[in-house]
């Protein structure tokens, strides 16, 4: 097990690693807009373009060989140097780690209710299939997984705070965190992160938990005369527990990264999303290039705490080197 | 007691030239597929190569194709040969796998509604005008709804009690701009088709082609394939086209053809995982015995035994892109000459308060859409996969 995890986390490391190659490949062969800007504008002030681009490029260091530029490019991603904001006149680490405690105010929430309830509701789902229960969960679960979120946020957002005034229409980043104008302004947000989120886990729940819901050693218990908890929480869950955990890191940190980028710019929170939605309207490269290798990042170590919470959850498991 | 008269044909009077003769003359079929394609790849060639860059490809109609429009053509005929002609050749079998499907009424339903909004989305952009900025026609309210006076410019309908009446000129109003929603809206309808089908059919294609070749060769073709999966997947499908829309542009064409090459990683891996049990069983070992070459037996016996799953998954795949493609436009970084549902969702967004249709009609159509592609490929994982029964219905 230990040259396992061993294993899955050098992999991790070499896709990073090969992440950050391909977004410098990408970064390298791309015409540089700000250059063309800046040539154009010097074109017209009467300067020689050429001799602005010779500038500009030793400035940036884009003159030297491609593997100097790789080696530095590298080196700086890996120290935490991302680069420099031009829009927000701050280094890309700083924006982003101000714009984290935004994101965190209404996943946090969000991923700790859907993953209670969407494992309850599907084990519900499951012993008691087939009933009205169910297929109202069912339908719920396609309402969830259909409905675009940001179209979802904005209808709540005009209804709630446009037409019914309960919630704020502009977001307050001074209220503090734990307040209830704070709770005011992200309940919208966590319900609709809430409802996109929830959907995957009680179809995936309510799959695991059917595959056991008939089987042998929960037909034992029963004929013995447990009841119907003990059966539910001991016999059904505690098996389908192992992969239901797995999903809720991977998969679930998929959709939420997605979603929350859009609700954020709908319901206007300056979290990740939005500094990333800002920066790409704005054409501030290295802010747009950070903000989308963090999830790319966040993924890679989703993944991997997945597949180590596999081997430690479930024993069966054999990896051949024990 | 009855005698033969006719000396019986034993196993070494068969002509085996005969018959090879006959299997290998192309069928009827074959050459009319064979004829579809080489028709398309002559029309290409002359839009590309032959006719002056500028005009038209068909002058007197006045109809100009694009990149996007050949590649949504060849799309639509691969549907036709692979799925639409076998389904009709292989009678039973459909009836079998439509008995199945019918079971699920929402699915039935859902397969109509995509038909409609297929043959409208097909249908309608022939005739109808791009809808166009007019802000004298700014605000308009759907029919049989009515808007406060003050908001529509000219309103096209009656006032009557200080409110704007919604006329059938506009059924389902227009936009700050004055865009018709209806156009928009029926534009937007191919828009989805387009971004869905032609990126499943690359998807496929692909995934198609990785994962049986990985299953049927095995050793470092494998190995090497299902690497580059782990990688492709490792990043967020939907920040890589962030990234990749963001410094290349995004015109439709471009943004459904990434769609396309970018992802199919996990449906590589169904196929591969699929194709892996079948390459095991007797009548692929019987085919290889029988001399079968590694190209014969992955496209007679793997490709046709593993092609319902791959259906089903890339069903559910649909939706998601088509969630993508809006997702992307309503943030504004889709293809600004396409009407697309999520461009409209966002002009109405600010607008909402007053005028609630110009979001609300697209964003109905976009939920329907892909709760219908949901439900179909739900139904259709019950019908066509005898493998997942039970645990998921």
């Amino acid at each position: 097990m230990a040259t396992y995890i061993l294993r899955r986390v050098a992999w991790a490391v070499v896709a990073s690693l090969i992440v950050l190659t391909l977004t410098f490949l990408l970064l390298y062969f791309t015409p540089d807009t700000q250059l063309a800007q800046l040539q154009f504008q010097a074109a017209q002030a009467g300067d020689d373009p050429e001799a602005i681009g010779a500038a500009y490029e030793s400035y940036h260091g884009y003159d030297q060989p491609i593997h100097v530029q790789y080696i530095e490019y590298m080196g700086n991603m890996l120290s935490l140097d991302w680069g420099w904001s031009e829009t927000r006149s701050q280094p890309v680490t700083t924006a982003i780690a101000e714009a984290i405690p935004y994101s965190m105010m209404y996943a946090v929430p969000s991923i700790l209710i859907s993953s209670v309830l969407g494992v309850a509701i599907g084990l519900y789902s499951a012993t008691n299939q087939y009933t009205r229960g169910d297929y109202a969960a069912t339908f719920f679960a396609f309402f969830g997984l259909s409905i675009p979120d940001f179209w979802f946020g904005i209808v709540l957002f005009v209804l709630f705070s446009g037409i019914l005034g309960w919630v704020p229409i502009i977001f307050d980043t001074t209220a503090a965190t734990f307040s209830l104008e704070n709770l005011a302004q992200f309940i919208l947000p966590i319900v609709v992160l809430t409802l996109s989120s929830i959907a995957s886990l009680m179809r995936y729940s309510r799959a695991e938990a059917l595959e056991y819901v008939e089987a042998e050693f929960v037909k034992t218990a029963k004929a013995k005369g447990v009841g119907d908890w003990r059966v539910l929480t001991r016999h059904i869950f505690r098996p389908a527990s192992v992969p239901i955990a797995t999903i809720l890191v991977g998969d679930l940190l998929g959709i939420i990264l997605v979603s929350s980028y859009l609700i954020e710019v709908v319901f206007g929170i300056p979290g990740l999303g939005t500094l990333s939605f800002e920066a790409i309207r704005d054409q501030d490269t290295s802010l747009v290039m950070g903000t989308v290798l963090l999830p790319a990042f966040l993924t890679i170590v989703g993944n991997l705490a997945q597949d180590i919470a596999y081997t430690i959850l479930d024993p069966r498991i054999d990896y051949g080197d024990s | 007691m009855a005698v033969d008269n006719e000396p019986r044909e034993t196993f070494e009077d068969v002509d085996w030239d005969d018959i090879d003769e006959t299997t290998r003359s192309f069928s009827r079929k074959t050459i009319v597929t064979i004829g579809v394609y080489v028709l398309f790849a002559v029309g290409l060639l002359y839009d590309y190569v032959l006719k002056p860059s500028r005009a038209d490809t068909i002058e007197p109609l006045g109809i100009s194709l694009q990149a996007l429009d050949w590649l949504y053509i060849l799309t639509l005929l691969t549907i036709l040969v692979g799925v639409v002609v076998p389904l009709y050749e292989n009678g039973r079998m459909t009836r079998y796998y439509w008995q199945q499907f019918r079971k699920n009424r929402a699915a039935v339903a859902s397969l109509l509604y995509l038909g409609v909004i297929f043959l409208i989305g097909s249908i309608g952009p022939r005739f109808l005008e791009q809808p166009t900025v007019d802000s004298s026609n700014a605000y308009q309210p759907p029919v049989f709804t009515s808007a406060p006076n003050w908001l529509p410019v000219e309103c096209a309908g009656e006032v009557a009690g200080g409110s704007c009446h919604g006329t059938w000129a506009h059924p389902f109003g227009t936009t700050h701009e004055g865009k018709d929603i209806l156009v928009s809206v029926i534009y937007g309808m191919e828009v989805s088709m387009q971004v869905g089908l032609i990126a499943a059919l690359i998807t496929i294609t692909i995934a198609a082609i990785v994962g049986v070749s990985a299953a049927y060769f095995g050793g470092w073709i494998d190995a090497a394939l299902m690497r580059y999966v782990d990688i492709q997947i490792t990043f967020p499908t939907f920040f890589l086209y962030l990234m990749i829309v963001y410094l290349y542009g995004g015109s439709l064409f471009s943004m459904i053809v990434i769609f396309g090459l970018l992802g199919w990683g996990g449906i590589a891996r169904i196929v591969r995982s699929e194709a892996l049990q079948r390459r095991e069983e007797e009548y692929v070992l019987a085919a290889k015995n029988a001399g079968a070459s590694g190209y014969w037996t992955m496209r007679r016996h793997l490709l046709p035994n593993v092609s319902n799953s791959v259906i089903t998954a890339v069903t559910l795949l649909i939706p998601g892109l088509i969630l993508f493609e809006a997702s992307l436009a309503f943030l504004g970084l889709g293809d600004p000459t396409v009407p697309s549902w999520g461009e409209v969702i966002a002009s109405g967004r600010n607008d909402l308060p007053n005028a609630w249709w110009v979001s609300t009609i697209p964003g109905i159509f976009l939920f329907f859409t892909i709760l219908a592609f949901n439900f179909v490929g739900d139904a259709l994982r019950d019908a066509l996969d005898p493998r997942a029964e039970g645990g998921d219905q």
